[in-house]
């Protein structure tokens, strides 16, 4: 069941701006993530779906809005502090540290725990959650496969014991077998919960898993609704692939 | 046999002095993409310290010195890397060439720009036999120092989590802020470790020199920092290995090149910088990660 | 249309009128300060040329100092009286030895050496950027100086070379000044120099837009080379004397710090940099030497100057790090009213 959006949500962004120089890649976005609840943030490529993430967890300053998370504002805060109120981002490409091995990037994962001994304590579970992971806990990341690499960035953001984790394209360069298996791992993380934010530009999958979810075209929000109100609407099309400078309010 | 031993021996001390120079300055560029010119001004710091310091006892000396330069290297971090992260790799540059001049000129400035003589740790002059080889103590403290130093950094850097946190960095800065790892730490400490090594440095070059001038890092600086751009810009591993190489490379041109060309042999030196950047501009040995960016 | 031409070319006269005005200031001064002059000239021959390549490819080279000492070099070599070389470099091929060519000829000499010389190396180093193409440039320095510092039977090795003659008074700089400073923002307005600056902002963009970024770049190279050789020539027989060392660190730092702080991106900066500068060493130089106060002579550490100037690139680099002309060129004074076509209605003066 969705939660009902309110000022006691997780997560509340409203009126987000972020410009690169003159090029505006947010133009006034506003959306909310329950706790505990699935969001996903869907629109076409250049869509500004990444600087949204970016700037919820504080990579890249945004120019004017509101970002608040249990309440207390966000914006402008450090990264490092961000992460340590309890918001974890996953970037597109993963990024997780080749030269490192699996061990070393999942440890990095718990630089955040205030009770390091617990975070150990975490990381060998997670070598177990994770068999794969835990199989290959001493080599070089970089040699592991790109669904491997999806679960170990993953796993490690979930080390720091986030309230809200946020999820660029997470299915990019996947296979549509592994792409399940992520979003299973989705689900069981959304169980435990965790929130999620997740943005794709693989609409379906996304539409199908989260709870809500917001298209993004051109810097502002288009469209919005639950899974049951978005699927088979015609206006998702629309908004989705709508021309980019019509610029203007939200559809209904 | 004897003298083939002889030139090893040389080759390896040489090497080893750059090697800790040329680590000194992959260490910062690993965390900050910072080519620090100014670590030579480290040096001589830790240089005219002991000649400060010249009147207490020896091992206040050297650790009073080795205090004046990770202060001095916190310092320059502080006041004019720490506003320009982030900036690109030419201002950074420029900014760290400006940096090393101000210490050098403002040196030249308060204490003069003439030689000085300091008669630092005079016994490793004196000839020590080890194995039937004839060297000088120095040079062998010198390979001892180095590899010790070598191994104490690696092992920081392999087991510690500061070491973990600075290696994430040098591969992927913002990523490893997004996990949390504080830059300012990251930095601070990567700063401290190059001041510890080029007081390092300082010892073994002043022990052996004697003398001391406002300038005298530069040579040892260009070198290893030119055994840092071969080696690969931004791996440890790599800095390290390419200051020992063109150190090496120095000495062993000294034997084999015929008299009249042995002069030369920086040229020769720095013409295969060129064409090491030619053929591999990333260098030898290249870091993992230098372009990305989240 | 006149006016047109007149506004595109201000940025340059009203270079030019600067420079002939610090000239003719000059020649009215006692001869001291007319040396003080030369010197600035020289070095802003040298803050030009470099920024001819610096500043339009947006690579920063540290070599160019070695084009100066080639320069310098070739064209001592070429003046010296045979007698002089006779004594200090014995050791000299015989055509060199007898040679005595008129100072504007040597200096040509002098200019296409550099350039030939910054052909060669611009070849392979074009194709470098950032940082290595940096590192590069500074490898060609240091070889640039060993050579030369060891070449001894050419140079003098690492002794000072006397015997040049002295001809670089303020009437035979002013010329060279003149002609870099119109070189330099000629150059920049041709397609050749627009190609460039577009590959200064994106490589990549000015790749796939078909610019050749290797050629454009050894072009303004090797135009940059040339410039820094007349420089080093004139600075040669300006000192009467030559010394390798004084190709070297200090020279490339003067130089680099004029163009950053001057502002890397214009003709402006560069001219305003090694004027500005010069002005600031000079009263600190004066400083150096003692200033009467009342009676007292106060007088600053030597050193000051060089201290002074590092500190002022660092601040710039922390503060204002365009420069102080922030890519921009003197623009046209007069406004934009004055229009040939007569249309007084409309702010923007359209045609009707």
């Amino acid at each position: 069941m969705a939660a009902s959006v309110s000022d006691a949500s997780l997560l509340a962004v409203a009126d987000l701006e972020v410009r690169y120089g003159p090029v505006a890649a947010l133009r006034g976005v506003s959306l909310e993530v329950g706790a505990g609840e699935m969001v996903a943030v869907v629109g076409p490529n250049g869509a500004g779906k990444s600087s949204l993430m970016l700037a919820i967890a504080g990579a890249v300053p945004a120019q004017a809005g509101r970002i608040a998370f249990r309440g207390a504002s966000i914006r402008g805060a450090s990264l490092e502090d961000i992460v340590r109120r309890g918001i974890a981002l996953v970037p597109e490409g993963r990024h997780i540290f080749g030269s490192l091995t699996v061990e070393e990037n999942l440890r990095l994962g718990i630089t955040v725990r205030a009770d390091r001994r617990a975070g150990e304590a975490d990381l060998e579970a997670a070598l177990r959650t994770f068999p794969i992971l835990g199989e290959r806990r001493r080599q070089p990341a970089g040699r592991l496969s790109g669904g491997e690499q999806q679960q170990l960035a993953i796993a490690r953001a979930l080390l720091g014991r986030p309230a809200l984790l946020l999820l660029d394209e997470p299915s990019l360069g996947l296979a549509p077998a592994i792409i399940d298996q992520v979003y299973g791992l989705l689900g069981t993380i959304r169980a435990q919960g965790v929130a999620i934010l997740v943005v794709e530009q693989n609409a379906a999958r996304a539409l199908a898993a989260a709870d809500r979810t917001y298209v993004l075209n051109a810097g502002l929000v288009r469209l919005a609704g639950t899974r049951a109100e978005l699927i088979g609407n015609p206006a998702f099309d629309a908004a989705y692939f709508g021309v980019a400078m019509s610029g203007g309010a939200a559809a209904p | 046999m004897n003298a083939f031993a002889q030139y090893a021996v040389d080759t390896v001390s040489v090497g080893g002095l750059y090697a800790l120079t040329a680590l000194g300055i992959g260490l910062i560029f690993g965390v900050m993409r910072l080519i620090n010119f100014a670590h030579g001004e480290l040096i001589t710091a830790v240089g005219y310290g002991l000649l400060l310091l010249s009147g207490a006892a020896l091992p206040v000396a050297m650790a009073g010195s080795l205090a004046i330069a990770v202060l001095l290297a916190l310092a320059m971090e502080r006041v004019a890397f720490r506003p320009l992260r982030g900036a690109d790799p030419e201002t950074l540059l420029i900014a760290s060439f400006a940096v090393s001049f101000f210490l050098q000129k403002t040196l030249a400035l308060t204490v003069g720009a003439r030689a000085k003589g300091i008669d630092f740790l005079p016994r490793l002059g004196e000839p020590i036999t080890i194995l039937g080889l004839r060297l000088q103590t120095l040079q062998l403290v010198t390979i001892l120092t180095s590899a010790v130093l070598l191994a104490a950094l690696s092992w920081f850097l392999a087991r510690t989590r500061w070491g973990l946190e600075m290696r994430a960095a040098a591969e992927n800065f913002q990523m490893a802020r997004l996990l949390g790892v504080r830059a300012n730490r990251v930095i601070a400490v990567a700063f401290a470790l190059s001041g510890v090594l080029a007081a390092a440095v300082a010892f073994l070059f002043v022990a052996q020199s004697g003398t001391l001038t406002p300038r005298m890092s530069l040579e040892l600086v260009v070198i290893a920092f030119v055994g840092t751009a071969i080696g690969g810009l931004g791996s440890l591993v790599g800095a390290a290995v390419g200051g020992f190489l063109v150190g090496a490379a120095s000495v062993i041109l000294q034997t084999v090149l015929p008299p009249d060309l042995r002069a030369f042999r920086e040229a020769f030196a720095f013409a295969l910088v060129i064409l090491v950047l030619l053929v591999r501009p990333q260098g030898l040995f290249p870091a993992r990660g230098l372009k990305e960016r989240v | 249309m006149r006016t047109a031409a007149l506004r595109r070319l201000w940025p340059l006269a009203a270079l030019l009128l600067l420079i002939l005005a610090i000239a003719l200031a000059a020649s009215l001064a006692p001869v001291v300060i007319q040396r003080r002059v030369v010197e600035v000239f020289i070095l802003l021959i040298a803050v030009v040329a470099l920024y001819v390549f610096a500043g339009n490819s947006g690579v920063l080279s540290f070599g160019n100092v070695s084009f100066m000492a080639v320069g310098a070099y070739v064209s001592a070599l070429l003046t010296m009286k045979p007698t002089a070389k006779a004594v200090f470099l014995p050791g000299l091929p015989t055509f060199l030895k007898a040679a005595e060519w008129p100072t504007v000829a040597a200096a040509l000499a002098g200019g296409a050496v550099a350039a030939a010389f910054g052909l060669v190396v611009g070849v392979p180093l074009m194709r470098l950027s950032g940082i290595a193409a940096s590192i590069a440039t500074f490898a060609v320095l240091s070889i640039t100086y060993v050579v030369l510092g060891n070449w001894t039977s050419v140079t003098g090795g690492q002794n000072s070379l006397f015997g040049l003659p002295i001809y670089a008074d303020l009437w035979a700089v002013l010329p060279w000044a003149l002609v870099t400073v119109a070189a330099a923002f000629l150059y920049q307005e041709t397609r050749s120099g627009l190609m460039l600056r577009a590959s200064r902002e994106d490589e990549i963009a000015a790749e796939a837009s078909g610019i050749d970024v290797h050629r454009q770049r050894l072009y303004a190279f090797v135009l940059s080379a040339f410039f820094s050789g007349i420089a080093g020539v004139l600075y040669g027989h300006f000192l009467g004397v030559l010394r390798v060392e004084s190709f070297y660190l200090d020279m490339t730092f003067l130089v680099v710090a004029m163009l950053v702080i001057g502002g890397m991106r214009s003709l402006l900066g560069a001219v305003l940099g090694a004027l500005v500068l010069s002005l600031i060493t000079e009263l600190l130089r004066q400083l150096e030497s003692g200033v009467a106060l009342g009676g007292i002579t106060v007088a600053a550490p030597a050193g000051l100057g060089d201290a002074v100037l590092a500190l002022a690139m660092l601040l710039i680099i922390l503060f204002r790090p365009q420069g102080i002309a922030a890519g921009r060129e003197l623009a046209w004074p007069f406004g934009r009213g004055a229009r040939p076509i007569a249309s007084d209605k409309a702010s923007g003066g359209e045609i009707r």
